[in-house]
């Protein structure tokens, strides 16, 4: 534990942190910003990232769960090495092209069209030969007329070529007679025959004569076309002069209602039929299935422009009309419940009729249903709501303020960067008199914020002209925001975060160059320091060379490797802690001055510098506190620890005034070790939680999911879910009750 | 070079060209587990695929408006079943895709059943194993040898899984067998075969250096699949069974409803991804973090939920909080049972055995430690019969052998019959006389002086100390030392280069150790990535079955 340990001095040391981006250090404000940064900002590193972040702070959180243990502790912390450092994770291997594939489908179509092309004619030629059996006056003609009439389209076969029926294979012979087929004049025995009903016929020809001829009625009409095609009337005639030879047409009855066949043709014939069906007939699902994802449709475009807009206005910002988002959120929300009532409809489509639908058809109706849900859960409770008028009142004022305080605090800082440099211009001889007597403390800075860069810059600020750049684009993007045009926005906003982008590069490339400069000076005053540096926690310091702060060194960084709090703050780092200063003098004054050191970290650690240290430290946690909302209360205690206890200089009376208590570097080392331990990552119950407590904190849990339950079944008015729900609830509750009677 | 990537972009490719609408998947048995593998339900009804039939199912019904997506493997059965299937079609569309090469005359008598004009897309997409992980995959066949060699039936289909492997990954490699058994060697000719057979199809883009195939048996290594092992992945299969990804755990007490049968896949789930190769010891305090996690989302103060807003703003992180309920519960739930089980079966001690008696060389130490542990009664028949079985392995030879009365101390236990016969046909299996490489003998010097080394620092983790052998095969592969006499290539030409795509390919399946083992290689060495399949994963139990099929 942190306190458990002798405080001891240390060099200066400059403490960065909040959700700093480990690539480019730019502090993000909360985790979620600083996912999406990175998938803006580092695309090709996406897939890989969120990983990290997350097993980060599960590396923290496991440190300091695991304190009390020491060695577990390093284990774990090597292990999380070992997984992310060299070679590559098989999920991270670059992006693959599709594997290798080969279509068949020209030879499919190939033979296919062979196939087709008899079937087609097949089929062409039984609609014709159905439709001229239907050209002619059926009711009233006698049989053998019929009968002549149907032997005229297609040629029979001769009864002595079939002494057995070709489909069952049974005898022919007096009693079980002949029959032919009339579409392809085939013989079958009445066992094996079909009839065509007429209307059946009707409608298959429809087309066909509508087409070939005049137009004959509606299609399914029932008036039997006694005069409908000229086709009809020739055949006729020719019919009624064969029929007297016929003899056996008496003993059969007469059809004069619908068409003998034989199977195959009655097969074809019905499939023609469902396809015609199928080509008119849309079923109720489609129609409501297209409304349904037409919708999803309109809330994927919309859903995205309002989130955008929500977050603008629940920051405080101006750029959006409230009234603009609450109508686009009431859009939103119709389509949803549009959604939710479409995709109803379709589970219960077919429900009441008898019979019930095919199983299947209800499981797909379900499926949608499903999937439907899910859209909206996904969606729509991911909606955040807007604020109330009063309430965007407020944080409109909140973000003014803000805004002012940044500017200020610009100001300040530049004047004090200037302040601090013609300091350290005077400062300078003396500390090569007496460097060994150099006092030693830690820094901690905020995060790396674009205002903080500003911080860092010296005066004149104003001239750069990427700064200019970014005002007018800020200003056209205010204006583009109130004229609500989004795309334009959205460019603006693109080019602003190019141009931020750009201004960091240059800012930093120009720090590297001043560090450079700062670092040889100092090697010519022989005083050789070592900092180290992480991408996004930065440890840094500056020590004298003399064994004694050696020494301490080494227990600062035992301690470091200790202190829960510290590694509460590695969560933005990368590299793991023991990557932090070597314990040697290093004599190569800047491991780090690579892309990330920038002047402000320099001059901090330039120990003569107290006055401004001292405002500056007070201004950045007030900093630091605003952009990081997600901090919350733990962040007074973040900076007590960060308030360095390993000071041996002597100014205590400043101690208690601060209120942030980092203030003040100066401290005496021992006073502070007290006040560390006030950190609830030292000893309070987060390291030894005991597993009751967790317990305890699981069944409120679940109460609150089952309260979140029953909210949601409310809404969606299950009522029969809400009263289960609620039941659980009174069960979970009087668990908890007594839970908590247990004396723990 | 990696496999689940690979299936998962076949299987988007297919739903992306039949267009919008809704659609139905239609697939055999094996091509159901190789999509589901890769694909969850939510994902692929996101694609508007929201049937998923069996092509042999005669429960359908016509759907006129619903779009077929058929993906089936080549198989006599399933081309008949198709062929009815167009005849008489149900469904308004057919988009057809084979996961493996499939015959000219097949495609011809499928055009000619398609009287209706139905089929919109005839693709060959190499999808035709189980990708388990992105370096994992599995063919799912049991029972492939018969004595010593193939069972004739089994052959084809490893076939046909290994080159749809090659194609999907689009690698056209050299092949090294293992020359002491007979089924590589095989295996390899018969791939090389295809490849040469289908020559267009593996004409891709040369790369400077040429993959490489090596095709193994396991008989080589018969000790990996009898311990016990401590990494998530290769716990969870071993005392839960992982088939396709999914575990059972209704059998688990007092489970609730939902959580019958879980999904692991590192696909979706971030927590399982972190934690596959993370022993047991880490993945309890993961799920601890995981839960504290989960606490610290939930909204602060509980009283204070009353309100309408405090109810809203909650309701606002609803889905993630819901999503990661679930993903607690979830773990929760399998990391108890697998602790409840290991405590039950002293798993433990067990292992401490099974890692002494594979590593370590002391046989009264061994054999007294192997002794104790069948009186104890808590232990599991499999468990003590995969002691016995890894004491005749290991002191096959030894003059002081005490195999005879571990065997009756097996029948006293009351272990079945057909579990003591085992242990002999294991020893048949895998035994010294079978192996060609010499499995345990040269690790040991190497193993003493760890051991020495290990006793400054204290043994790392006792139940981990086991390395496959195939580490040190692929180890040697990578730095190009490993022996032609032993692995010769098929074929003239050999590489000359260092290998940097690597598939290897066990036959009798490979174990989730070995998939870590890779894992581990693939991060450690740069330029190299290995890809790991088998005809099937194994766990304990299914390398006992090994052993049984070694039994004429």
């Amino acid at each position: 534990m942190a306190s458990g340990y002798p405080p001891s001095l240390e060099g200066p040391v400059e403490v960065k942190e909040g959700f700093l981006c480990p690539l480019c250090l730019k502090d993000l404000q909360s985790f979620y910003q600083l996912q999406d940064h990175y998938e803006e900002e580092h695309s090709e590193d996406v897939r890989h990232v969120p990983g990290q972040l997350k097993s980060l702070v599960q590396k923290v959180k496991k440190a300091k769960d695991k304190l009390l243990k020491q060695d577990g502790d390093d284990r774990n912390e090597s292990s999380y090495e070992s997984f992310y450092c060299g070679g590559v994770d098989p999920y991270m291997w670059e992006p693959q092209e599709l594997g290798a594939t080969r279509s068949h489908l020209d030879i499919f179509k190939k033979h296919r069209a062979a196939r087709i092309d008899h079937y087609v004619i097949e089929a062409n030629k039984r609609i014709i030969r159905l439709e001229k059996l239907t050209s002619f006056d059926r009711t009233n003609m006698d049989a053998g007329k019929i009968r002549a009439m149907e032997k005229s389209v297609v040629s029979w076969v001769n009864d002595s070529d079939v002494p057995f029926c070709p489909d069952c294979g049974g005898k022919f012979n007096i009693r079980n007679r002949r029959h032919h087929c009339r579409l392809c004049g085939s013989i079958m025995c009445s066992k094996c025959m079909e009839f065509i009903p007429l209307p059946v016929a009707y409608k298959l020809t429809s087309g066909t004569r509508e087409a070939l001829c005049v137009p004959a009625g509606s299609p399914g009409q029932t008036q039997p076309p006694g005069a409908a095609g000229p086709a009809g009337q020739p055949a006729s005639r020719r019919g009624s002069i064969t029929s007297l030879s016929s003899v056996s047409s008496v003993l059969e009855e007469k059809d004069d209602d619908r068409i003998r066949c034989c199977r195959h043709c009655m097969d074809a014939l019905l499939k023609q039929q469902e396809k015609l069906e199928e080509k008119d007939h849309v079923p109720d699902i489609v129609k409501l299935y297209e409304k349904l994802r037409l919708c999803m449709d309109q809330v994927n475009k919309k859903a995205p422009e309002y989130i955008r807009m929500a977050e603008s206005l629940n920051a405080g910002e101006t750029a959006y009309n409230l009234d603009i988002a609450g109508g686009l959120r009431t859009e939103v929300q119709k389509y949803y419940e549009l959604i939710d009532a479409l995709s109803k409809k379709i589970l219960t489509l077919g429900m009441k009729e008898d019979p019930q639908p095919h199983p299947k058809t209800l499981q797909l109706q379900r499926m949608v249903r499903y999937t439907a849900t899910l859209f909206i859960q996904e969606k729509l409770l991911g909606l955040m709501s807007l604020p109330t008028k009063e309430k965007y009142e407020e944080l409109k004022e909140k973000w003014k303020e803000e805004q002012e305080r940044r500017l200020q605090q610009e100001r300040q800082a530049a004047s004090e960067a200037q302040k601090r440099r013609s300091e350290l211009e005077k400062n300078r001889p003396r500390l090569a008199a007496n460097g060994d007597a150099r006092p030693a403390r830690i820094t901690k800075g905020v995060g790396w914020l674009p205002s903080s860069d500003a911080v860092h810059r010296g005066g004149g600020e104003l001239d750069d002209p990427l700064l200019q750049q970014i005002s007018n684009i800020e200003s056209f993007l205010r204006q583009a925001r109130a004229a609500g045009r989004l795309d334009e926005v959205a460019t603006l906003e693109d080019n602003l975060r190019q141009l931020l982008d750009e201004y960091d590069l240059q800012q930093t490339s120009h720090a590297i160059l001043l560090s450079q400069q700062l670092a040889q000076e100092e090697s010519l005053q022989q005083e050789p320091r070592q900092r180290s540096r992480n991408p996004g926690f930065a440890v840094q310091g500056g020590e004298d060379g003399d064994d004694d702060d050696e020494e301490q060194q080494r227990d600062v960084r035992s301690k470091h490797s200790e202190s829960p709090k510290m590694q509460t703050l590695a969560i933005k780092s990368f590299p793991p802690l023991g990557e932090s200063p070597p314990t040697t003098d290093a004599p190569s004054l800047n491991p780090f001055d690579e892309e990330d050191s920038t002047p402000l970290e320099e001059e901090r650690s330039n120990p003569f510098t107290e006055e401004i240290q001292k405002e500056q430290a007070s201004a950045t946690p007030r900093d630091k506190r605003e952009y990081n909302p997600f901090e919350e209360e733990e962040d007074a205690s973040t900076w007590e620890v960060g308030a360095n206890p390993f000071e041996e200089d002597d100014d205590d009376d400043e101690e208690d005034d601060d209120e942030f208590g980092t203030g003040n570097p100066f401290q005496e080392g021992p006073g502070h070790a007290h006040t560390a331990s006030t950190n609830p990552f030292d000893d309070d119950n987060d390291a030894s939680v005991s597993y009751e407590v967790i317990e305890e904190e699981l069944l409120l849990q679940q109460i609150d999911n089952i309260r979140a339950y029953i909210f949601d079944a409310k809404r969606s008015g299950r009522s029969d879910e809400v009263e289960l729900l609620a039941e659980n609830l009174r069960d979970l509750q009087r668990t908890l009750q007594e839970q908590k009677r247990k004396p723990r | 070079m990696n496999v689940t990537l690979a299936v998962k972009q076949y299987v988007s490719k297919m739903i992306e060209n039949s267009g919008p609408g809704m659609k139905v998947l239609l697939m055999d048995k094996e091509t159901t587990s190789i999509v589901s593998v890769v694909y969850t339900q939510s994902e692929i009804l996101q694609k508007e695929v929201y049937l998923f039939e069996r092509i042999d199912s005669q429960n359908r019904d016509s759907m006129k408006h619903l779009k077929a997506i058929c993906f089936l493997r080549p198989t006599k059965e399933n081309v008949e079943n198709l062929i009815q299937e167009l005849r008489r079609p149900k469904y308004s569309v057919y988009f057809i895709y084979f996961s493996n090469v499939i015959s000219k005359s097949e495609i011809k008598a499928l055009a000619e059943a398609d009287e209706q004009e139905v089929v919109a897309e005839v693709q060959e997409f190499y999808g035709d194993f189980v990708a388990l992980n992105p370096h994992l995959f599995s063919l799912n066949l049991q029972g492939v040898s018969r004595g010593r060699s193939w069972e004739p039936s089994i052959l084809p289909r490893a076939t046909q899984g290994l080159t749809s492997v090659l194609l999907a990954l689009k690698k056209c490699p050299m092949i090294r067998y293992q020359l002491s058994s007979d089924m590589s060697k095989r295996l390899a000719e018969c791939v090389k075969q295809i490849i040469t057979k289908e020559y267009e199809l593996f004409d891709f883009r040369k790369t400077e250096v040429p993959p490489l195939l090596l095709i193994l048996d396991r008989s080589d290594d018969a000790i990996t699949p009898l311990l016990n092992q401590w990494t998530y992945q290769a716990m969870v299969h071993e005392l839960l069974g992982l088939n396709n990804n999914r575990i059972d755990l209704s059998r688990v007490p007092g489970i609730s409803k939902d959580l019958r049968e879980v999904v692991l896949s590192a696909e979706n789930d971030e927590f399982y991804a972190n934690n596959l190769y993370l022993n047991f010891g880490e993945i309890g305090t993961n799920i601890k973090n995981l839960m504290e996690d989960f606490q610290k989302k939930k909204p602060k103060g509980q009283q204070k939920l009353e309100s309408i807003s405090d109810m809203k703003a909650f309701v606002d992180n609803y889905p993630q909080f819901k999503k990661m309920s679930g993903t607690v519960s979830k773990h929760v739930t399998v990391v108890g049972e697998l602790s409840r089980l290991v405590s039950e079966r002293c798993l433990m001690e067990v292992s401490e055995v099974e890692q002494e008696l594979a590593c370590q060389n002391d046989h009264s130490n061994a054999q007294q430690n192997v002794r104790r542990l069948l009186q104890n009664p808590r232990l599991a028949e499999v468990d003590a019969v995969r002691l016995v079985m890894l004491y005749a392995l290991r002191y096959e030879r030894h003059s002081n052998s005490i195999l005879p009365s571990l065997l009756d101390e097996l029948q006293r236990k009351g272990v079945s019959e057909r579990y003591r016969k085992m242990v002999q046909s294991m020893v048949e299996y895998g035994g010294k006389r079978v192996r060609g490489s010499d499995l345990i003998t040269p690790t040991d010097a190497v193993a003493i002086t760890k051991q020495f080394f290990k006793g400054l620092k204290g043994v790392e983790n006792v139940y981990a100390q086991h390395q496959p052998l195939l580490h040190e095969t692929l180890d040697q592969l990578i730095k190009g030392k490993l022996k032609d006499s032993q692995f010769p290539y098929l074929g003239p030409n050999a590489l000359r280069d260092r290998p940097q795509d690597i598939i290897v390919f066990m036959i009798g399946g490979a174990t989730y150790e070995e998939a870590l083992t890779v894992y581990n290689l693939n991060r450690t060495m740069p330029g190299v990535r290995i890809v790991l399949g088998g005809t099937t994963i194994h766990n304990t139990k299914s390398g006992g079955l090994a052993g049984k099929e070694a039994d004429p």
